[in-house]
């Protein structure tokens, strides 16, 4: 599988990471240049300096042939358009998002995202059964 | 006619101004409550502007909803993200299906794959330049 990865934080890191690590094909986008050359002398030729929302450097990436594309930079909107760029623009069949705030779950999904994920929400699933009074 | 607008720089501070001067019921947003003083020691939205402001994240539908986003006829989203500006546009359009929604966006391709799906875009990039070799033109 070709994953694209926009966003070269923590998450993306690991995400990158584990996914070659599973044998598949991955090209990481990440926008700060020092990021993005200290995750170059971690993961290799695979991190790619640039906006993950601009339709022209997107088109660079390959993203014709992408199987999924995943996107967990820190913020909401910078997620939903690197993602509604993908699925319009490029037609990319799958399409995954990290989301900060747990009511854009569903606003996401509404705005044609396939999957959004939000670890806040996780995080408040794992406290249950919730303390009652 | 009621108005929600995101983002209280030059551009958002001066449409609340004008359109409250004019009669209607503006709510202005921002998520930094120095951008409203900022826009007063301007001359603009000073103590007879009639309308609301509101501090808080203009992409959060929360604070839209508090912002009364689901009564509004108008939207504006001038933040200086052009992402933002997007996000918040889609949720007043799509999710509180706020009749008439402009959004703000810098880059010219990003408002044109915008538009084209439906979002009325103003990109002030290419109609900034646009009036600029017009106006040069006719000197």
């Amino acid at each position: 599988m070709y994953v694209i990865v926009v966003g070269g934080g923590t998450v993306g890191y690991y995400m990158s990471r584990d996914l070659l690590e599973r044998g598949h094909e991955v090209t990481l986008i990440e926008r700060d240049q020092r990021r993005a050359d200290w995750l170059e002398t971690q993961l290799g030729s695979i991190v790619m300096r640039g906006d993950g929302c601009e339709v022209k450097f997107l088109s660079q990436t390959g993203i014709e042939r992408a199987d999924a594309i995943v996107a967990v930079t820190a913020d909401d909107e910078d997620n939903l358009v690197a993602l509604q760029v993908a699925k319009r623009h490029f037609k990319v069949k799958k399409t995954v998002a990290r989301v900060n705030n747990p009511s854009n779950v569903e606003i996401f999904k509404a705005l044609g995202v396939d999957e959004a994920v939000s670890a806040t929400e996780v995080l408040l699933a794992a406290l249950e059964p919730p303390i009652t009074t | 006619m009621k108005v929600l607008i995101v983002g209280c720089g030059r551009v958002g501070s001066q449409v609340a101004a004008d359109m409250d001067r004019s009669g209607h019921e503006v709510v202005i947003i921002d998520r930094d409550p120095n951008q409203f003083s900022r826009a007063a020691s301007r001359g603009v939205l000073t103590n007879d502007f009639k309308g609301n402001q509101v501090v808080g994240n203009g992409t959060d539908a929360d604070v839209l909803r508090r912002a009364g986003v689901e009564d509004a006829d108008g939207f504006v989203a001038v933040t200086e993200g052009d992402n933002r500006n997007i996000m918040a546009a889609q949720i007043a359009k799509h999710i509180f299906k706020v009749p008439r929604v402009v959004a703000r966006i810098y880059d010219p391709e990003r408002a044109d794959a915008y538009e084209k799906l439906g979002l009325h875009t103003i990109c002030p990039t290419l109609e900034g330049a646009k009036h600029i070799e017009k106006t040069l033109m006719e000197k």
